[in-house]
């Protein structure tokens, strides 16, 4: 049944992505005035929705070479993190008013203003143009200081390789590029995953929410999180109970450290005449009263062979 | 030094011996090494060293406890950021000497040099034993991530680390005798110390800006948008214990090599004048900091008795042995204040990188160094102490080179 | 960092109490820091060694600052006599504390009669001490409308020269143009200073009945120098 579903799913799926994505790709929205990223390839999960089959898991698993997920409802009974072989997992929360429990799928949030890109040294994380952020291993160099940035936790490390690797979900932008939708989004059979552009899932969402008043938290996990993330949850149960971290700032990571990041050129060009004329200050009054090569009298007068005390 | 009947067999082993063996024949050599304290310190550097080639040998994750969470452990906060850190006393020292013109200390610049240049180059050992694709490094500079701090700090160590080594090579050519390359050295000796103390400022307080980006995942005690100019304002003190820590050991233990005789004890004591008052408005910044993140709900708590025993123990304590010391010239206040001083300021970037950071998760999943990591950065502060010894024999560090008195530099 | 609006005002006010309270705490901390038992020493130092920067100067004299006095608002004249503007107009004229000093002992004073004109750099008066008298110079252009009367009965008034010792009025001509060739203030006393230095100069520490255990000399210091010849020390100072 469930194979039946899915590939009938997955010509439904795609072709509504299709038709989502026909518009004439369009640059990235400009931050002034319109919606940070509205044009960016988004995904929201609509957790009311989801029924906890997993499946993404096991679709996320295949296009990514990941071995297969464990199977069982025994996953659910602590909460998850993804991990250097599974870049999504899913992870059970509290029951819902009608009394079912609350699925919510975790993998990288594809921030608008990526923490994690901002910090690679080595622009071995990037963000493109269309959304995902992606990572190049073999510019990596291990430094793992985007794991340190991610506020969400996201980035994972495969320590046990001898040439380890950031491991994080990627939005299937190899996909993307094809004009297939993320594999997640694909195979999900609850229509709980909807892909779309930034903007539009965002007015979806709102929709959602204003025509179904006190069935969802009148909040979107991911509309100012970080500054904006691209994968965005609407939700009737309190989100830290579904494993999505809080505490996240409501503005974008890289703008916490362009302050201290501009002060490099100040100094480049403030020091050298600052210390040139402290040089010139101090070592004139020198010359003045002739301490090079005369002994001074700085209390002891005896005994000081060197010059220069 | 003994005077050991010196080889006829060809000018290059004579070379040697003199130059490398300090006079001695091999045998006479081996022997002299036969010590306590050396058979400590080989041991903990031979150690050091097995472990590094085991670490490459079999990778992250059997050698450390890094963890998904914890990204960072003791190579990056310990081996790259306290030794880092502790290395200050070099820009710090020279721009005492040569720019703020206070001659009176020049006989503790170099050994503040060297100890600045086996600093960082034992740093960049740690670092590339903790990165985990060290062979992409250079390309650092082929695809700049400019937006990173990191970034930052890389170009910045590399090239101070190029400026210690230029100023270093200038004993290195007094006592290797190469009179044409000491002269274009000294020529831009002024130039190099500009630099080392641009890039110098550079690094230090990038190394504070990193934790910027996660406020979330450092305690609000230590958190705080000023936390580059409190990693800059640090190192200068670092610097300074530093100097004050190291010189008292290298004026005892190799008081042969001293050739002019100066009052160290003097020094010492101007040195913790700067110190008391240096450490004095640090303090201050660093309660202005609490205050203006919002954070002084958090001093009544377990994390605010660990912050109080940094900024207590730590920083105001060294600043009152400091000007106590020098308003009675008693030099052993001021020693026992740079003993704390040094240990402060390793505590405080230990603190920012791995005790107060993550300081939300539960205990059983926080972060505690493997014994290899131990080892290994143990073991590289005692291949520093022997390459410090190893160079303090040789070359003219604490003292000066017969052709070479009273030079500026 | 998001924050309450309200803490805010908690924050920063902290901030700025804290900000003051160390720089009042830094005051005292600096001072500690920098006093003891360390810069005694070096005080002590600094004054038995000989300073490298004084080594060319001629061997140990007396000090010389602030032997002489000068009140705020006096000009002063090259040849040290004084002048005051007062409010109504007129201009009071005398001889300044070192004039009186270096000569000192002065039996009669010859003033100008009221109505004489008087003019900036011309002798207008004479000390009179013992056989010898000294002319001074006049610092200001007028015509004389007053003369000190109690002096002639009093010369000792002279020892008060700002006060009571002043000489005489003048209804100044010029006094705009005077006050040029005047000084005042802080190059007033620097000059006087000078001056004092001079006289330190050919004073030697042997003459200890004239220098009361290094403090300034009281009076007649020229006869002191030079007996025979005092009224030409004396004229060498007064430009006279």
């Amino acid at each position: 049944m469930k194979l039946n579903r899915r590939s009938f799913l997955k010509i439904a799926g795609a072709t509504g992505a299709a038709g989502m994505l026909a518009r004439p790709a369009a640059a990235s929205a400009s931050e002034a005035g319109g919606v940070p990223g509205e044009n960016e390839r988004s995904m929201l999960v609509d957790t009311t929705l989801c029924a906890g089959c997993r499946a993404c898991e096991a679709a996320c698993s295949e296009a990514n070479h990941n071995p297969a997920p464990p199977e069982g409802d025994a996953v659910f009974d602590a909460p998850r993190e993804p991990s250097p072989d599974a870049f999504t997992v899913v992870n059970r929360g509290p029951n819902a008013h009608d009394g079912t429990p609350r699925f919510a799928k975790k993998q990288c949030m594809h921030c608008v203003s990526p923490a994690c890109a901002s910090a690679c040294p080595i622009k071995g994380i990037e963000k493109q143009p269309e959304g995902p952020v992606t990572y190049r291993p073999e510019r990596c160099m291990g430094c793992r200081y985007c794991m340190i940035a991610c506020p969400f936790g996201v980035p994972k490390y495969s320590y046990n390789e001898l040439a380890p690797r950031v491991r994080k979900c990627t939005f299937c932008f190899e996909r993307q590029k094809e004009g297939k939708l993320p594999a997640c989004g694909e195979v999900c059979p609850t229509g709980a995953l909807t892909f779309g552009y930034r903007g539009e899932l965002l007015e979806l969402a709102k929709t959602r929410i204003y025509s179904n008043p006190g069935k969802y938290h009148p909040h979107i996990y991911g509309e100012n999180e970080a500054g904006g993330t691209n994968w965005l949850y609407i939700t009737d149960v309190p989100v830290e109970k579904l494993g999505l971290p809080g505490g996240i700032e409501k503005s974008s990571y890289p703008d916490l450290i362009s302050g201290a990041l501009s002060v490099p050129p100040f100094v480049m060009t403030l020091w050298p005449p600052l210390l040139m004329g402290l040089y010139v200050f101090a070592n004139g009054r020198h010359k003045e009263h002739g301490e090079h090569g005369d002994d001074h009298g700085n209390g002891n007068a005896h005994g000081k062979e060197d010059r220069h005390g | 030094m003994a005077n050991a009947a010196v080889t006829t067999a060809s000018p290059v082993r004579a070379w040697v011996q003199e130059k490398i063996f300090l006079g001695m024949t091999v045998k006479e050599y081996v022997r002299s090494l036969a010590t306590p304290a050396n058979v400590v310190l080989g041991g903990l550097a031979a150690m050091g060293i097995a472990l590094m080639v085991y670490r490459f040998a079999v990778g992250l994750g059997a050698t450390t406890n890094l963890s998904q969470y914890s990204p960072w452990g003791i190579w990056i906060g310990f081996d790259m950021m306290t030794g880092i850190v502790l290395a200050a006393g070099g820009f710090t020292l020279a721009t005492t000497v040569h720019l703020f013109g206070l001659h009176a200390y020049h006989p503790i610049v170099r050994p503040a040099l060297l100890t600045a240049f086996l600093g960082y180059m034992l740093a960049v050992v740690g670092l590339i034993a903790d990165l985990g694709r060290p062979w992409n490094m250079v390309f650092i500079f082929v695809r700049p991530g400019t937006t990173s701090a990191l970034f930052e700090v890389a170009c910045c160590v590399a090239l101070y680390s190029s400026v210690l080594f230029l100023e270093f090579l200038l004993p290195t050519t007094e006592w290797l005798g190469l009179k044409r390359i000491r002269g274009v050295l000294m020529k831009i000796m002024l130039p190099l110390t500009i630099l080392s103390v641009v890039f110098s400022t550079m690094h230090q307080s990038a190394l504070g800006s990193l934790f910027l980006l996660a406020p979330g995942k450092l305690h609000p005690l230590w958190y705080t948008k000023f936390i580059f100019i409190f990693f800059f304002i640090s190192a200068v003190m670092a610097g300074i214990s530093m100097v004050l820590f190291e010189g008292s050991l290298s004026h005892k233990a190799f008081a042969s090599r001293i050739t002019s005789h100066f009052d160290v004890d003097r020094l010492q004591i101007g040195l913790a004048r700067a110190g008391a008052i240096i450490f004095f408005a640090y303090f201050f910044l660093k309660l202005q900091g609490v205050v203006d993140n919002h954070a002084w709900g958090h001093i009544l708590t377990g994390w605010g008795a660990w912050w109080a025993v940094e900024m207590l123990g730590f920083v105001l304590l060294p600043a009152l042995l400091f000007a106590y010391g020098a308003r009675n010239m008693n030099v052993k206040f001021v020693r026992i204040g740079s003993v704390l001083g040094v240990l402060g300021i390793a505590l405080n970037r230990l603190n920012v990188s791995v005790i107060a950071f993550n300081w939300k998760l539960p205990s059983a999943v926080r972060y505690v160094p493997s014994l290899m990591e131990v080892g290994v950065s143990v073991g590289l502060v005692a291949l520093g102490v022997v390459a410090f010894r190893f160079i303090v024999n040789r070359m003219p560090i604490l003292g000066e080179h017969s052709s070479y008195r009273g030079s500026e530099y | 960092m998001t924050h309450e609006f309200l803490s805010l005002y908690a924050a920063k006010n902290a901030e700025y109490l804290l900000a003051v309270g160390y720089m009042v705490a830094f005051i005292g901390w600096w001072k500690f820091v920098n006093g003891g038992k360390r810069a005694v020493m070096e005080a002590r130092a600094e004054a038995e060694t000989p300073k490298a920067k004084h080594a060319a100067a001629p061997a140990k004299q007396p000090e010389a600052h602030g032997w002489f006095e000068i009140p705020t608002g006096v000009w002063l004249h090259p040849g040290h006599t004084w002048a005051r503007a007062a409010d109504d107009g007129s201009v009071t004229v005398g001889v300044d504390d070192f004039a009186q000093k270096l000569v000192g002992g002065v039996a009669q004073i010859a003033l100008p009669k009221p109505g004489a004109p008087v003019a900036q750099g011309v002798p207008a008066i004479a000390l009179a001490a013992g056989e010898k008298a000294v002319p001074m110079l006049s610092p200001v252009d007028g015509v004389v409308s007053e003369v000190n009367s109690k002096l002639a009965e009093d010369p000792t008034l002279l020892s008060e020269p700002y006060t009571q010792g002043w000489l005489f009025k003048v209804r100044p001509a010029r006094l705009q143009a005077n006050t040029r060739q005047l000084m005042e203030g802080e190059t007033a006393r620097a000059w006087l200073d000078n001056a004092a230095a001079s006289l330190a100069a050919r004073l030697s520490p042997e003459l200890g009945h004239v220098l009361q255990d290094g403090g300034a000399p009281v009076s007649g210091i020229a006869q002191e120098l030079e007996p025979e010849r005092w009224d030409a020390l004396a004229r060498k100072y007064f430009l006279t």
